[in-house]
């Protein structure tokens, strides 16, 4: 018999493809990468789209002469118009410079506070690491709403005196007040607990024995720090800075209420009778974003090895800054925190007892006689008392309605965007040399470089249609909110998946250990605390979310945008009954959660 | 991934250039006919009785029989048509919300076991007409009508789009001394006003609308970009009535007054001619010019509120709905009386603020047609329908006879009575009149045809930064 052995090509490829599918995490990401490519890439077209249609009544109308159909002089009037520094430049440097300055100011506050916490022998870090994100957990414009009444005053801002004005008679530069720099500060401030999160992650987990054996080796502290500590949190830096840089430049509420004109706050205003032109500045803020992501890949080719989470032994030793350092430290960022923290709650409850919105004159006449609750207790609209045609908060349907269906929407979101976004974070660093997990993982992250507004718009469209209109329901919030928080979990699992190395995991592969429980008892357990904030930041940040949902339902339907609502409207002590509301709500179930699986946003890092 | 991206991106423009660039042979031409008067526009397309009613057909037919009859026989319609099922309105005042459930026991009367779900809805910002469009895009639509603002809007985008549908309510008709075949324009539900006002605890005076544009003033005021009824009302100065009170009060000013005003005046002379301006344009685009150049812009009319009426905003001035000052609390340093409405002082000249229109419209494709010419007849025809909006100052019913109705059993003439004269609101008719309240009006036709010109003229001037 001369029969040489043939190899079977479809014996192979069926032994290969069983092969590739026995690996969970080939499944994963052949399953999302298809999803997502098409939650991702059909907003990007329907805003393509539209920057060439013609919309009826708008500028491509009257300049094309036509009601419907497509044109290129979208483009052209919004490059070559006379209204393109107004339109285009200058807010689009507006933009750059409160999006870069955000994430100085975000990396450096939060940064700095991570490596107090995490690393040195500061006191009441218990206290400041839950307190230190109550700024994220805010609504970003209610801070904003803060500054104007501290710094406003008739003589800088042409409006009636802010709390500083009233009371001590300071008036705060122009500068400060509007435009740039406070918009930075509430934005870099509200980002913060992101980068003390994230970066805080890291020097948790990160043995000290590194830094150790380089001060064996006698190298300066200085060169510790940028040569050893600093390289081990560039993966939680550059996170930081994709996740803020992205926030930032699709933020539409702080620089609307700080008067910055950006591109966010011009899609909405050029809208009305720009509309093609508006979605253009959408486009080149998704270009910004992809050109961010770009940067970020490369940087991550270059590195080789961010494993902090091993088999072996580990320890954290604390850095001592001094006896008296570690209560000097602690105490001056227990001020600060008042002021970023505790101060604007003690001004939202304030302020739902005052008797019009944003008049303290009690507090410089010292007549307290004028407080009132009847922004709380009031329970009837029919009389004018002065509620501007609102019941009292205790009594309002809208703002009850609003809150529950917040509450089911943030729940919803943030256990699907948390379970597909972990799921891609492990699947991504076990395949972390391949294409497709790299595309995968790119892809599933795009959304959040996104402009808020310009996803929320395009979905918009993309569900407003002849065969489906899915305007003001949950399901098209959910679809919105998951497809935008992903990334929240994907980079923090991603982040913290890449720690671990696989040797654990191997180990009980060998033991036949099913997926599942390896999950459930090995990977999820070491990274519980960067797990656990992949479902943290999704529902935190649904609840308050209004950029991205301010386009896709009513007002009155969430809670966000009945806050603003409230807020545009002037009515602050609802707006602030919200806000309280929320941060209630939000310390609620990061307690519960904390009490249930003993991880919580903060408590992994440094609340205890 | 990039590279898929990119890709796709690509494609699609591509695509869409090459679909644009098809059509544009056509642009050129049509350009100019686009400015033809919208009001010929408006005539042409809104008045479906001008058909003959046989050659009408769907909502165009039911509506125009729904014009020849009472709100009792529009309400034994809509139980027919609607008893059971659920009503979706959509509009820019929340309070359809609060009118609705009144028309249900209103239908109740008549019918006992009638029942109604509702459901209203407020979008945000301008979303109100992109939310009609891509309604209007389904055979039978979800909403049955809608409640909207910006005339200007309304006319280019959804009447001349077909989108909505106007109905005129026979008794509302009569009452205005008129049918609903003669009525040309959109149908008002209410006349909203923005007056100026100015804090008075300083020692600055506002005696002539100029006086609001004049050196170191800056009022404050919603951005014109983001309420659009504030463009409008600019670009509603422009027409030759308005542009006529506004030379008339300049005419009125001292000396100083006007050789401060008279550069700006002359440099816009050229201007109001290549916008085709009548002979007063100039007064007009110099009021605007300096307007844009030094309003201190506001998230809201309820900030401009709260602000005025502190007594630290000193000297401060605004333009402002009239009706925010009904729920000012007095306290040590907040108070009404901080404040005067400029047209309600003796020798005040010149325009007192701007009117605009909630309007009222059925959708194209309206699933509950029968019953959205009842609420709209119930809400213009009764003063119960109308009272969500008529318990407060500032809101005119459109109906006279509602009107009255209003104010017999609210006052709001006199609401204010002697400790709040600012409060006391002197009605639509002295409003609107000249050498009285001297509202502008908005004009939806004239608006739209002068969007993009006068419109794209207001867009390029500066804007005032405090502290700048």
């Amino acid at each position: 018999m001369d029969r040489s052995i043939q190899p079977d090509n479809g014996a192979i490829f069926k032994n290969k493809l069983k092969t590739w599918f026995s690996q969970p995490q080939n499944i994963i990401l052949l399953l999302f990468g298809i999803v997502l490519t098409f939650s991702t890439v059909a907003p990007i077209v329907a805003i393509v789209k539209d920057t060439f249609q013609i919309h009826p009544g708008t500028i491509d109308q009257h300049l094309t002469g036509r009601v419907d159909g497509y044109t290129i002089v979208n483009y052209t009037d919004l490059f070559t118009s006379r209204l393109a520094k107004a339109n285009l430049w200058t807010p689009l440097l507006n933009t750059i410079i409160l999006s870069v300055l955000t994430c100085v100011i975000s990396i450096l506050f939060g940064g700095l506070f991570a490596f107090l916490v995490t690393r040195t022998n500061m006191k009441f870090k218990k206290y400041l690491s839950s307190i230190f994100i109550f700024p994220y957990i805010m609504p970003q414009w209610t801070l904003a709403v803060v500054w104007q009444h501290m710094f406003y005053s008739n003589k800088v801002t042409g409006t009636a005196d802010g709390l500083l004005a009233a009371i001590f008679n300071i008036y705060f530069p122009s500068w400060w007040c509007q435009g740039a720099f406070p918009s930075a500060m509430v934005l870099g401030l509200h980002y913060a607990p992101f980068a003390y999160i994230l970066i805080g992650g890291i020097f948790k987990n990160m043995d000290a024995n590194l830094e150790e054996a380089a001060t064996i080796l006698d190298t300066p502290k200085w060169k510790i720090m940028f040569k050893v500590t600093l390289p081990m949190i560039k993966p939680a830096i550059l996170s930081t800075i994709l996740l803020v840089f992205g926030s930032a430049m699709g933020s539409y509420p702080v620089p609307h209420y700080l008067n910055l004109t950006t591109l966010s706050t011009k899609y909405i205003s050029m809208n009305s009778t720009y509309t093609g032109e508006a979605s253009i500045l959408a486009i080149i803020m998704m270009v910004f974003g992809v050109l961010i992501l770009g940067m970020n890949q490369m940087s991550l080719k270059s590195r080789k090895n961010y494993t902090t989470v091993t088999g072996k032994s580990g320890q954290l030793t604390k850095l001592s800054i001094g006896n008296a350092g570690k209560y000097i430290v602690g105490i001056i960022f227990i001020i600060i925190t008042f002021f970023t923290s505790i101060w604007p709650i003690l001004l939202f409850a304030l302020e739902t007892f005052l008797p019009n919105p944003g008049d303290y004159s009690f507090l410089y006449t010292g007549n307290f006689a004028h407080l009132t609750t009847k922004w709380w207790v009031t329970n009837e609209n029919i009389t004018e008392n002065g509620m501007y045609g609102q019941s009292g908060i205790l009594y309002n349907n809208t703002i009850w309605h609003a809150f529950f269906g917040t509450l089911f929407l943030a729940v919803v979101c943030a256990l699907i965007a948390g379970t597909i976004g972990t799921l891609i974070g492990y699947a991504v660093a076990k395949n972390r040399r391949n294409k497709w997990a790299n595309y995968v993982n790119n892809v599933a992250f795009l959304p959040y470089l996104m402009p808020s507004i310009a996803v929320g718009a395009a979905f918009f469209i993309l569900f407003s249609n002849e065969h489906i209109n899915l305007f003001n329901t949950y399901t098209l919030l959910i679809i919105a909110g998951v497809v935008k928080y992903i990334p929240f979990a994907s980079r923090s699992s991603l982040n913290s998946m890449l720690q671990i190395s696989n040797e654990l995991e191997e180990a009980a592969i060998i033991q036949n250990t099913p997926w599942i429980k390896r999950m459930l008892r090995i990977i999820i357990p070491i990274q519980k605390s960067s797990i656990i904030s992949g479902y943290l930041l999704p529902f935190m940040t649904c609840l308050r979310e209004l950029s991205l949902f301010l386009l896709l339902c009513t007002q009155g339907f969430i809670l966000s945008t009945t806050l603003d609502y409230f807020d545009e409207m002037g009515l602050y002590a609802f707006s602030s009954a919200i806000n309280l509301i929320l941060i209630v709500t939000i310390l609620v179930f990061n307690t519960l959660v904390n009490k249930l699986t003993g991880a919580s946003l903060d408590s992994g890092i440094g609340g205890k | 991934m990039r590279r898929v991206l990119s890709t796709i991106l690509t494609v699609s423009m591509v695509v869409a250039s090459l679909a644009g660039c098809g059509g544009s042979s056509t642009a050129t031409t049509s350009a100019a006919a686009e400015t033809k008067s919208a009001a010929e526009t408006a005539a042409l397309q809104d008045s479906p009785k001008e058909a003959k009613a046989e050659e009408l057909t769907g909502i165009d037919a039911i509506i125009a029989e729904a014009q020849t009859m009472s709100l009792e026989e529009l309400a034994k319609k809509a139980i027919e048509e609607s008893n059971g099922k659920t009503f979706y309105g959509v509009g820019n005042s929340s309070r359809g919300k609060s009118a609705l459930p009144v028309f249900i026991e209103y239908l109740k009367t008549i019918d006992p076991s009638y029942n109604m779900e509702f459901e209203w809805q407020q979008p945000k910002n301008n979303k109100i007409f992109e939310q009609l469009t891509s309604d209007s895009l389904k055979s039978e639509g979800t909403f049955a009508m809608t409640l909207i603002q910006d005339g200007n809007q309304i006319q280019s985008k959804m009447v001349e789009t077909n989108i909505l549908k106007r109905f005129v309510p026979k008794e509302w008709a009569e009452a205005n001394g008129t049918t609903p075949v003669e009525y040309k324009g959109f149908l008002p539900l209410q006349t909203l006003n923005k007056v100026f006002m100015y804090n008075s605890t300083g020692t600055a005076t506002y005696t002539n609308c100029w006086d609001f544009v004049y050196d170191g003033s800056h009022p404050l005021f919603m951005g014109v970009d983001s309420e659009i009824v504030g463009k409008n009302f600019l670009m509603m100065l422009t027409s030759d009535k308005y542009a006529t009170w506004l030379k008339e009060a300049y005419d009125k000013l001292d000396d100083t007054k006007k050789a401060y005003f008279e550069p700006t005046i002359q440099a816009m002379q050229s201007d109001a001619a290549d916008l085709g301006l009548g002979s007063n344009g100039a007064y007009a685009l110099a009021w605007i010019k300096l307007w844009v150049n030094n309003y201190n812009e506001q998230t809201d009319d309820g900030p401009i509120c709260n602000t005025l009426v502190d007594a630290s905003a000193k000297d401060q001035a605004g333009l402002l709905v009239y009706s925010k000052l009904r729920s000012v609390e007095e306290s040590a340093t907040v108070s009404v009386n901080n404040i005067k409405v400029a047209a309600y002082e003796d020798g005040y000249t010149g325009i007192g603020g701007y009117g605009y229109c909630h309007y009222l419209f059925l959708t194209k494709n309206s699933p509950l047609p029968w019953t959205a010419c009842a609420f709209i007849a119930y809400m213009t025809c009764t003063e119960e329908g109308f009272d969500a909006w008529g318990k407060d100052m500032g809101g005119y019913s459109a109906n006279p006879k509602v009107a009255a109705d209003v104010e017999a059993k609210y006052s709001h003439s006199t609401g204010g009575g002697d400790e709040f004269p600012a409060k006391n609101d002197r009605g639509y008719d002295w409003w609107t009149s000249e050498g009285k309240g001297e509202l502008v009006l908005e004009d939806p036709a004239y608006c739209a045809e002068v969007s993009f010109s006068v419109g794209s003229w207001i867009d390029v001037l500066d804007k005032y930064t405090p502290g700048a």
